[in-house]
């Protein structure tokens, strides 16, 4: 007993600081969505849930939703498909392939953003020349590829890393008994390594999803939110009305759907990973 | 325990002194702007020169960050938290209705009158400080869009639209591979002032009864204008994509007919190494009729912070005075290629000898009209911006992507 409450003595520094950096801040974004608060016009009234009503009717909200949640599945997806064969290939590597292949993920995302920008130019990118015909950031369909292809670009090493680690985890003798016992190499990797895996993948789909969902700097970089709105994600979305416009009250009601969907995107995966156990 | 106690009570009464009564020693304020671009000494020395004149003022200078939309968020939350540690500061021209209705600045009406403010500068650049008939902040410096065509593909600057296409089309048949027009679609701040100056080139105005109006057959014609050159070939597919770097850069290398952009854009195509240094030449924007297209008033104004203490606000005024005088003004033009705000500084004979650029740019200054001067618009240009890239895209019509706007717009002004 004297242990238990020494231990959470001990844990109570800990516990306060997150409570202060992380709860008490989601707590106050969530009464300020209760509020209609406009900075320029000293607005500061609450009004129960007003914001969340009005959200269900915005136009603007459901598609930056679809956009974001597009977007995730699709570049996360992508990156586990090549991840995977990336850290295969890696395992037989060097320690040099593995730093060399992390060199994207080095690179600040507004740097790399900005890259990708002049890469996606339709009077100069190299992109461009390669593909004529395809306006990379100017058309409304493919501007959003065009920002999952660069997030694609630049967290596949990370998520080839988690996987290679997984790989490593898994112990040498299984194979070689499957080899043994005459397994071909697509058999050794479905029935094998693939479940073993699995941890190692849910821990990168995690990670992945929540990122992805709460995407910013790269698309802000590349198109600002256009054309059109069409790569307006609910981050991109909710800074402006935050910050732009000055709306805090409906801004913060943007952030706390933001939050909820990404609590829930964890609350599934962590699900998933408990089962593991 | 105690003792601690009584000497952070007694630090908390010092601090509350010191907002109420002026402290003894020499008045410093503090001058918050962006930068001015090139060798800081001038500017400087500058300042130096208003403090031998005024002594016992001591001015500190604080420089905002460059992108305007950041010193924009850094004001915001400032001003808002009541911050009186800056006394002077370099506005946007968008931000003056905003900010005087959210009471950040402080009434200049009295210290300047409007009156000889308009007697003094260019009609536009005082409408944009203006909100109901007071003055709450002097104009610093301007900006202003403009066409820049190249003196060899085309005979002269073409007036209207139709002389604009014309003079493209002629020009691209000879030279496959040219652009025809470029400006900046990408969906931001700049797509506004490129729509809204194509609005106004068809005689249209944004503000009606004080209120925003986007639902105009001006609006839709300006708006058609911009989507028509799109489809029609005159402006390759990639305005759709940019800002003002991308088109600059284009132009620059020698592949387009004409361009609109701001003023910056003439000092980069006559660096030596320039593909088209020596052939391009600039003019007010087209418009239907033939008379100079308006074209979108930017720059900076210098307002006095509202929380800034009345000792400090005296002095604050002074530096304001000073900064926008008429020899400060010469100044910024030779020494920082900034475009003046008074009428006379384009005649001055320092200016017409060291920096002809600037005051041959007099009948485009002239021209020049703020975005919708109104406290909404910084609100509602967010949404604007989303409506028209849309039209620009080709994603709906001009008439539909007008209509989603106005009615956002109503939406925000009904609250």
């Amino acid at each position: 007993m004297k242990a238990r409450s020494q231990a959470a003595l001990l844990a109570a520094p800990a516990m306060a600081i997150l409570a202060g950096v992380a709860v008490l801040p989601v707590l106050a974004a969530i009464w300020l969505s209760l509020h209609r608060s406009i900075l320029v016009f000293h607005e500061e009234r609450f009004i129960g849930i007003a914001n969340f009503r009005f959200l269900f009717s915005d136009g603007r909200f459901w598609s930056a939703l679809g956009t974001t949640a597009y977007f995730t599945a699709v570049a996360v997806a992508a990156e586990l498909l090549i991840g995977l064969p990336v850290a295969m290939l890696l395992q037989r590597g060097g320690g040099f392939f593995r730093a060399a292949i992390l060199l994207p993920w080095a690179i600040p995302t507004a740097v790399s953003a900005r890259m990708w920008a002049w890469l996606f130019n339709a009077d100069y990118g190299l992109l461009h020349r390669l593909l004529p015909g395809v306006d990379w950031l100017g058309s409304p369909r493919t501007a959003l590829h065009a920002a999952i292809l660069v997030d694609v670009w630049k967290t596949t090493p990370f998520v080839a890393l988690i996987l290679l680690a997984g790989l490593s985890a898994i112990p040498g003798d299984v194979v070689k008994a499957a080899r043994v016992d005459g397994a071909r190499p697509a058999r050794i990797f479905f029935s094998i390594t693939l479940p073993l895996l699995r941890p190692a993948i849910l821990l990168a789909l995690l990670f992945r999803s929540l990122d992805a969902f709460r995407v910013f700097d790269a698309i802000y970089v590349l198109t600002e939110g256009g054309p059109a709105n069409a790569t307006e994600t609910l981050s991109i979305y909710a800074y402006k009305t935050l910050l732009r416009s000055g709306d805090f009250g409906y801004g913060s009601a943007l952030s706390v759907a933001t939050f909820a969907c990404v609590l829930g995107i964890g609350l599934v995966f962590l699900r998933f990973l408990g089962r593991e156990r | 325990m105690k003792r601690h106690l009584l000497v952070l009570v007694a630090c908390l009464a010092c601090a509350r002194q010191g907002r109420e009564a002026q402290p003894p020693g020499p008045v410093t304020i503090v001058l918050e702007h962006q930068p001015l671009w090139g060798d800081p000494a001038a500017f400087h020395a500058s300042l130096e020169r208003f403090q031998q004149e005024n002594p016992g003022v001591v001015v500190r200078t604080q420089t905002l960050p460059n992108a305007s939309d950041v010193a924009r968020e850094m004001f915001l939350t400032a001003l808002e938290g009541g911050a009186d540690d800056f006394d002077v500061f370099a506005i946007d021209v968008v931000w003056a209705p905003e900010f005087a209705r959210a009471g950040w600045l402080a009434d200049l009406t009295s210290a300047f009158p409007p009156e000889r403010l308009r007697a003094q500068y260019l009609a536009s650049t005082i409408e944009a400080v203006t909100l109901d008939g007071k003055i709450y902040a002097v104009p610093w410096f301007l900006d202003v869009g403009l066409l820049y065509y190249r003196t060899d593909l085309v005979p002269r600057a073409p007036k209207t639209y139709a002389e604009l296409q014309s003079f493209a089309r002629a020009a691209m048949a000879r030279n496959p591979g040219l652009a025809g027009y470029l400006w900046q679609g990408r969906q931001y701040e700049g797509l506004n002032c490129n729509v809204f100056e194509a609005i106004w080139g068809h005689d249209g105005d944004l503000l009606r009864d004080g209120r925003i109006a986007l639902d105009t057959d001006a609006a839709r014609a300006g708006l058609g204008f911009l989507r028509e050159a799109i489809a029609s070939g005159l402006s390759p597919r990639s305005v759709v994509a940019s800002a003002e770097e991308e088109t600059r850069r284009a132009f620059q290398d020698g592949r387009a007919v004409f361009l609109r952009n701001w003023p910056y854009v003439w000092a980069e195509v006559q660096k030596p190494g320039s593909p088209v240094r020596g052939k391009v030449g600039f003019a007010p924007l087209p418009s239907e009729t033939g008379a100079p297209g308006p074209g979108t008033l930017g720059g900076w104004q210098l307002a006095v912070n509202a929380h800034s203490p009345p000792w400090r606000r005296r002095a604050a005024e002074k530096l304001v005075a000073f900064l926008t005088s008429g020899e400060a003004a010469v100044e910024l033009a030779l020494r920082y290629s900034r475009i003046p705000a008074r009428r006379a500084v384009y005649d001055d004979p320092r200016v017409r000898e060291g920096a002809p650029f600037i005051a041959a740019l007099l009948p485009v200054a002239l021209a020049a009209r703020p975005r919708p001067v109104t406290p909404y618009y910084a609100l509602a240009s967010d949404s604007i911006q989303g409506e028209l890239s849309g039209a620009v895209a080709g994603l709906r019509s001009p008439a539909d992507a007008l209509s989603r706007a106005q009615r956002i717009v109503d939406h925000l002004e009904s609250r």
